[in-house]
């Protein structure tokens, strides 16, 4: 038992925390419990900085068997809980207001690797790159990509059902995932999906991918792996405006290639590119690059290359240019995978957009982005998946500043109205989160969003498993009716904490409480 | 429990949007696959799905019974080229779920949870597609697959491992074979598409490992039928290799009208059982090296009867919906158990 440990002396602690941190103590040591305001600034946002959210207590598992014990004693004293990875995501999807994470960083086995079958099992802790990195030896990848790949973990890949640059042609984190072993909130024990890989029946594999932690945690994953193409080409088309490179992508995807990846980057994103350490030597001086990726076999990658190149410069490129080796490839993918990072150069603060258009729209909806920037005065840097018209418009800014936040959240979400009016989607990659909530209403019915409120109550019927997200809680008919006698015991339930509004935008320094 | 009423959505037909440039199409559920590969195919652009059956059949059937043919080992399942749908629930809501642009992950993945679910949770009345164009080149090859069961082994292993990127694959048993036309030898049918240079790179490459004919395309439509008349249709998944480690046992089987198909990249195989007057109730797949392989209690393999005589269901097919979470899901979108009761063993 732990109370034996000199715990500090806290503010907010009450009898009732202290012995609940205990409990987790005894479960997974007490080095892997974090108490201390201090110690949990750290897990106060993701990777998305306007968004900050103070957690009550943080317990790491180290094992499967602490993770399942952790959800129980959870489940037993009926408190709420937030699973997190990396914390890379970028929809405020991780962050716990006042209640318990559970980081699942320490589970990083790969448990198990069927190369004939391609296939892996791995915990969810297990960082994308490393799979990637430990399946190449094999000739075999695992196709999602996000550009957080470097940090983010599968477990979150499968709770946000990450994309990537070559979701394009590879699909997204559903069209890779077999099962998973899932403890549900409960602390009860299930396998969604067939490693074998089709079963019959309701497909749960299905709608718990992308469930953006609501429905549990995954303690392992069965991944499909792809082989590695034979052939890859990387070609970098630069061009003078905007639009000519929008009418550019929308030509490439009508005209029926299907390019591994087909990336957008404007002139402001560039220059920041280049300003940086992550400099790839994409042309200053351009208004718009596509970095466009083919792969598979040798003879129809060369052929596919021809005529998007012919594509490119029919369409007014000033230039394209074909990596000639892996080490320039490599650069020119650098770039565009960090040039999120980079924009930290710009200013304190980003918000980064995911909205998704329809592709024939996508030169129209980048000269309305352009109009509304001027409009607000703020200054849009557009990187992003052109080829699935998986818009990413950010802008850089300080939340210091009221005045400027108040601009940049006034152009976003002008923004958004008009991906949505366009037939778009708020969200294609990133996840609803806290930050997409406010919009949710915009493209679901209330009998839509109720019936995904009924699906989570199947799955968490307490509501405890990562509270507050995705659809926003007005929306569940019957979950004004039962206010759930055990949330009341919670240290904070979604019911009491006010709703963000879009876009809402917090201070950067959290308070001190 | 039966369903007392069909309600048919045979008339809820047609297009609702078509942006060819966008690769994306919403059409009405009751739309047959014939319709959408009419319309697409005008704009030189196809919905690569080939389940088993006729083209007459509704593309809302399709999905909600996530049926799929020999083009899904490489275009992908039902589940996969599905970007949104819309459905009524059992107690009549109209619900949404997805979008229609290719990559949303807004909301919880109701587009997933309704394929596949045999009309029980909600009758899809609406569904949004993945488009992808037509290839420009679209060749079918046979080999014959002859000699003993270590050559024929060594010979399917070296076509599916080999670098090819096939649209389709098939093994197929010598009765399979003899009623498509190709011999009475089994055989692996093999389907080409791309540009004309990546198909002639691969015919190319197929020539170094086994010796192929050029067939006629519409084979793939003649196999999609093979179980148009049967008694029963057993389909066993199992781990590709397991497939390709017993394929030439499984093929050797050859006792007439009992076709056996495998998908060997993706697992699968299909056993069809009274396809023809001669096979009778005494040949039952339980006879067969390949339904052997069906019933051996390896964890790795399922076995589904996509088809099975009325009488035989109730007492065969196993509930596959009767974990808590399924329970859960169905009591909350169809309180009333209106919805297709039964069909799912639950």
């Amino acid at each position: 038992m732990t109370q034996a440990t000199p715990a500090p002396i806290q503010a907010r602690s009450s009898p009732a925390q202290s012995a609940v941190a205990g409990h987790l103590a005894d479960i997974v040591g007490e080095r892997h419990v974090l108490s201390r305001p201090s110690e949990l600034l750290v897990y106060n946002s993701d990777g998305l900085p306007g968004y900050r959210r103070q957690p009550r207590l943080a317990v790491f598992p180290g094992t499967r068997e602490e993770t399942i014990s952790v959800v129980r004693l959870l489940a037993a004293e009926g408190l709420p809980f937030v699973p997190r990875g990396a914390g890379t995501g970028l929809s405020g999807g991780a962050l716990a207001d006042d209640i318990v994470v559970i980081g699942l960083h320490r589970l990083k086995k790969i448990i198990s690797l069927d190369v004939e079958n391609r296939r892996a099992t791995v915990e969810p802790g297990v960082v994308n790159l490393r799979l990637n990195k430990h399946v190449a030896q094999y000739g075999l990848l695992y196709a999602p990509d996000p550009s957080s790949e470097a940090a983010c973990t599968i477990g979150g890949n499968v709770a946000e059902n990450a994309g990537g640059p070559h979701c394009l042609k590879y699909g997204v984190t559903l069209n890779h995932v077999l099962a998973m072993t899932v403890l549900l909130p409960s602390g009860e024990v299930v396998e969604l999906g067939s490693r074998v890989g089709e079963r019959d029946g309701y497909d749960l594999r299905g709608a718990f991918i992308g469930s953006e932690g609501c429905f549990g945690l995954a303690l392992d994953i069965t991944v499909k792996l792809t082989p590695k193409p034979q052939a890859v080409r990387t070609l970098l088309a630069d061009f003078t405006s905007v639009d000519k490179a929008a009418h550019a992508t929308s030509a490439i995807i009508a005209s029926g290639i299907v390019p591994a990846a087909l990336e957008f980057m404007d002139g402001p994103t560039i220059r920041v590119v280049e300003d940086s350490i992550y400099a790839a030597g994409y042309p200053r001086d351009a208004e718009a690059i596509l970095l466009i990726e083919l792969d598979g076999l040798d003879a129809g990658v060369s052929a596919d290359l021809e005529e998007v190149r012919r594509i490119c410069l029919d369409g007014g490129a000033r230039n394209v240019k074909v990596a000639r080796d892996d080490a320039e490839r490599m650069k020119l993918w650098q770039g565009r995978k960090k040039a999120f990072g980079a924009m930290g150069r710009l200013a304190p603060h980003l918000i980064v957009q995911d909205a998704v258009i329809p592709r024939t729209r996508l030169p129209e909806i980048l000269e309305t982005i352009r109009t509304i920037s001027e409009k607000y005065g703020v200054v849009v840097c557009n990187v992003f998946h052109a080829g699935d018209g998986n818009l990413h418009p950010n802008i850089a800014y300080s939340a210091d500043d009221p005045a400027e936040s108040e601009r940049v959240h006034k152009a976003m979400t002008a923004i958004m109205r008009a991906c949505i009016d366009a037939g778009g989607s708020i969200t294609g990659e990133h996840g609803v989160g806290l930050d997409k909530m406010g919009y949710m209403e915009a493209i679901f019915s209330g009998s839509s969003l109720n019936a995904m409120c009924e699906l989570r109550s199947v799955f968490d019927p307490e509501r405890r498993s990562n509270p507050g997200k995705v659809v926003p809680v007005h929306a569940c008919k019957e979950w004004h009716a039962v206010p759930g006698a055990r949330l009341r015991t919670a240290a904070t339930s979604e019911a009491d904490s006010p709703e963000p509004r879009p876009l809402e935008a917090e201070p950067s320094h959290p308070s001190a409480t | 429990m039966r369903a007392g009423k069909t309600l048919s959505l045979r008339d809820d037909s047609g297009v609702v949007s078509y942006v060819p440039g966008d690769l994306t199409l919403t059409v009405r559920a009751g739309t047959p696959l014939s319709e959408i590969e009419r319309v697409t195919g005008e704009h030189d652009q196809w919905l690569p799905l080939d389940p088993y059956g006729s083209s007459d059949g509704t593309i809302g059937a399709t999905l909600a019974t996530a049926s799929a043919g020999p083009l899904a080992s490489s275009f992908g399942l039902p589940r996969d080229l599905l970007l949104g749908l819309e459905f009524v629930n059992g107690r009549g809501d109209v619900v949404r779920g997805g979008g229609k642009v290719v990559k949303n992950v807004a909301g919880f993945d109701l587009s997933r949870l309704l394929t596949g679910s045999w009309g029980t949770l909600g009758v899809i009345t609406e569904v949004t597609l993945r488009l992808y164009a037509l290839p420009a080149t679209d060749r079918t090859f046979v080999i014959a697959l002859s000699g003993s069961e270590k050559e024929i082994s060594s010979l399917v292993r070296a076509v599916v491992s080999s670098p090819l990127t096939p649209f389709a694959l098939q093994l197929l048993n010598p009765p399979a074979a003899r009623a498509l036309g190709l011999g009475g030898e089994p055989v692996c049918l093999i389907r080409f598409g791309g540009n004309d240079a990546v198909v002639r790179a691969q015919v190319s490459a197929l020539s170094q490992v086994a010796r192929s004919q050029e067939v006629e395309s519409a084979v793939w439509t003649r196999l999609r039928q093979l179980d148009g008349k049967a008694h029963t249709t057993i389909r066993v998944v199992s781990m590709p290799q397991r497939f390709l480690a017993a394929s030439a046992r499984i093929l050797g089987d050859d006792v007439p009208g009992i076709y056996t198909c495998i998908d060997p990249r993706r697992g699968i195989l299909r056993i069809i059982v009274g396809a023809d007057d001669r096979a009778t109730e005494e040949d039952s797949p339980g006879m067969l090296g390949s339904a052997d392989f069906a019933r051996d209690g390896s964890e790795s393999s399922e076995v589904i009867f996509e088809k099975l005589p009325s009488e035989a269901w109730p007492s065969v097919s196993p509930s596959v919906v009767r974990d808590a979470l399924s329970q859960g899901i169905k009591r909350a979108y169809d309180p009333h158990n209106i919805l297709n009761p039964g069909i799912l063993g639950d």
